[in-house]
């Protein structure tokens, strides 16, 4: 099964997870041809490899994919979360999720 | 919301009734057997997959505690329509699990048929857990596209408050511990617990003077005609026209009814 599991990070925890799947939300910061930067929760900034043909729209987005170094996704999937999100809110739900009370249920 | 309302009555929400009563640690006691399949809890999907049952006609339940029905929200995978269902892979990050609607046969309209749920999108779930082709899946009752994406980040809030609350019982504004922090409470204690704890979670958000009328009824003998408001008066203490006041709001807010006249007071539990 662990191979299905998708942690919810920001960028300070990508570092973890090298060579996994992760889900980082964030907001879009630049888009070049195949790779754009994306804000995490955190404020820090990751760099996001694109799938071909990835219509990504709206600023706020969650990417699905596997951490190449501590600040480079490629990406798999991602949804589009529109245009107001509360980051603090995703960044508090990432630490949650980290949190090794509540590790019955999400890690 | 505010937590009073949000668990007060907490019959339908959490699962067993009274989180006191579930979360206590008495794991087998079934004394309340049903009411969790009454119950809708929030979870996530590695808690679906860790779901255990005694056998294939019993209730779910998840680390010991009854489950009925259940809330996910989760990432859509996979669509697959077939003739009398639609079938479909979700993932919330903690892990992944198969969805299925049972949908009209005759329903030759695709898009109807999946709700126009799309992949890539968030989506909730509610349903029941299930065991087909011996694989777990979510007996779906309904599938809502998830509109605004805070509500994904609210269920996962809200699945680890209820596992908590379900678990160790639910913190009391003013109070240090929650009655049930020890679980293995000896019969005194238990006994204790389920009368002032029970009735603490329900009224535990009342004013001050609200409360102790409220405690007051509820500790004196149970008779068809319920309390005489001077017994309250000389309980309770306090100008009368307070007391007078106090009852009114309890009255206006459904915690307590008169009964034979309008100086005999019962509390609606």
């Amino acid at each position: 099964m662990s191979e299905l599991v998708s942690p919810r990070v920001n960028a300070a925890r990508i570092g973890d997870y090298i060579g996994r799947t992760v889900r980082l939300t964030g907001k879009i910061v630049k888009t070049e041809h195949d790779t754009l930067i994306l804000q995490a929760s955190d404020g820090g900034e990751v760099q996001v490899r694109l799938l071909r043909d990835a219509d990504v729209g709206s600023p706020y987005i969650e990417v699905i994919g596997s951490v190449l170094d501590a600040s480079t996704l490629k990406m798999q999937a991602f949804i589009n979360l529109g245009e107001n999100l509360d980051m603090k809110l995703v960044n508090d739900v990432v630490e949650l999720w980290h949190d090794p009370r509540f590790s019955k249920m999400f890690l | 919301m505010n937590d009073g309302t949000f668990y007060g009555g907490g019959g339908g929400f959490l699962a067993g009734g009274s989180p006191f009563g579930s979360g206590s640690g008495s794991p087998g006691g079934g004394q309340r057997r049903g009411a969790a399949a009454q119950s809708l809890r929030p979870t996530t999907i590695k808690q679906l997959l860790n779901a255990t049952q005694m056998h294939s006609e019993a209730d779910w339940t998840i680390n010991d505690i009854e489950v009925g029905q259940v809330s996910v929200v989760a990432q859509v995978i996979s669509v697959q329509v077939q003739t009398t269902n639609c079938q479909y892979v979700l993932d919330d990050g903690t892990g992944q699990l198969q969805a299925r609607k049972w949908v009209e046969a005759d329903n030759e309209n695709e898009e109807e048929k999946t709700g126009g749920i799309i992949e890539n999108t968030y989506v909730r779930v509610l349903g029941n857990l299930k065991f087909f082709n011996n694989r777990k899946q979510i007996n779906a009752t309904h599938i809502l596209p998830v509109k605004d994406p805070h509500e994904a980040q609210f269920h996962i809030l809200e699945a680890a408050t209820v596992t908590i609350a379900l678990e160790k019982g639910l913190p009391r504004p003013g109070e240090q511990k929650p009655a049930v922090a020890n679980g293995h409470a000896n019969s005194s204690a238990y006994t204790a617990q389920s009368h002032t704890g029970a009735m603490n979670s329900q009224f535990a958000h009342l004013p001050e003077l609200q409360r102790r009328i409220v405690e007051f009824i509820m500790s004196q003998p149970a008779k068809e005609e319920g309390v005489h408001v001077g017994a309250i008066a000389r309980a309770v203490g306090g100008q009368a026209h307070a007391i007078s006041e106090a009852l009114d709001r309890l009255m206006d807010e459904g915690h307590v009814f008169t009964t034979i006249d309008d100086s005999h007071f019962k509390v609606s539990i």
